[in-house]
């Protein structure tokens, strides 16, 4: 699996990893979009890492480029 | 501006291709990206669509040619080696398509490069798609095409006017913009639309190799996918691993122990 960028990260990122990969393949693609059992383990990743970014001050940057992105999110939703 | 177009069909289905796309960090192809991380990722209630944005960390230098061109200590001497990447992703699995955009967050006013990949399952003619008991790899027959469509803008020593104008056609964001403005005085003398060709050209060129390995990268994940399932893939990994960098993980490369290990390699 990939590291995280936060080393202190990567034992939590790895639980997370596996949890999505086999909600992923084994639900989500089937159909069974609703539910996601790896809500709890993704708000534990998503707590480590963001610490971690703020700390690198990577934090903004990410904010800035995002707000980049959502124009061309509209766009795919406009498709179908 | 320039642009680098590609449409390439892979030989596996639509839900294989969009795991193995999660999944392709690390591959033997990929040994440039340091680290991958989830930043956000949910189910949209309406679509039923998966958002996932992503953030890599690549190890990326400025291309030498394009230092040539910068002033000197601009762009070289804050180059770590290292950029960040940004990947936003959305798949929709009833509908068979997925399409992500990923684009470099730094030093976007000397070449600002966004990748963009509609992945498409390819229907067979006479089969009945049903989500339910779809296996992730049980239609031999099915394939995916992927279109690549990159972008390459380079704002170089573009004043403010020119800069918000192309900005607010193309939805790039602005914060760069202002970082622009004062370079412009280094260019006075040179070409500065010469220059911004010369760059977005070096891009396209660099970009030609990065899809081919990215293919190739996606491959291996694919095969390993079909022929061990996710164990497969996650056991390809660390084999990689230890072959590329020993036991003491990818911040202390032991390379005597991945030549040995690796034989047919040609580097």
């Amino acid at each position: 699996m990939a590291a995280s960028i936060a080393p202190e990260c990567n034992d939590i990122k790895e639980k997370y990893d596996t949890c999505f990969l086999k909600w992923y393949s084994e639900k989500y693609l089937r159909g069974h979009t609703a539910s996601n059992e790896c809500e709890e383990l993704f708000s534990k990743y998503k707590t480590c890492l963001h610490k971690a970014l703020k700390e690198k001050g990577i934090d903004s940057m990410l904010d800035d480029a995002r707000k980049a992105n959502s124009e061309s999110d509209t766009e795919f939703l406009r498709r179908s | 501006m320039k642009f680098f177009e590609n449409v390439f069909t892979y030989d596996y289905s639509f839900p294989a291709v969009s795991l193995a796309y999660f999944l392709r960090y690390p591959n033997p192809y990929s040994r440039h990206v340091l680290t991958t991380d989830v930043i956000d990722r949910y189910v949209d209630p309406k679509t039923q669509r998966l958002h996932t944005i992503r953030l890599h960390l690549k190890k990326s230098k400025v291309p030498s040619g394009i230092l040539k061109l910068l002033p000197k200590g601009m762009g070289g001497s804050d180059n770590s080696g290292q950029s960040y990447i940004l990947e936003t992703t959305i798949v929709d699995p009833r509908e068979g398509w997925m399409e992500s955009e990923s684009r470099n967050m730094e030093w976007t006013g000397i070449l600002s490069v966004v990748e963009k990949q509609v992945y498409q399952r390819q229907p067979i003619e006479g089969a009945l798609y049903s989500l339910e008991g779809l296996s992730l790899d049980d239609k031999r027959g099915e394939q995916t095409t992927v279109k690549t469509t990159v972008t390459f803008r380079s704002r170089f020593g573009q004043g403010k006017l020119l800069g918000r104008r192309k900005t607010e056609a193309i939805g790039d964001h602005n914060g760069e913009i202002e970082d622009d403005a004062p370079k412009k005085g280094f260019f006075s003398s040179l070409s500065t639309a010469g220059i911004q060709r010369t760059i977005e050209l070096i891009g396209v060129k660099r970009t030609r190799d990065a899809v081919l390995k990215s293919k190739q990268g996606m491959n291996i994940v694919l095969e390993r996918l079909r022929n061990g399932g996710i164990v497969g893939v996650l056991e390809g990994m660390r084999q990689d691993r230890e072959a590329a960098f020993g036991h003491e993980g990818p911040w202390k490369r032991v390379w005597a122990r991945g030549h040995a290990h690796i034989e047919d390699d040609d580097n």
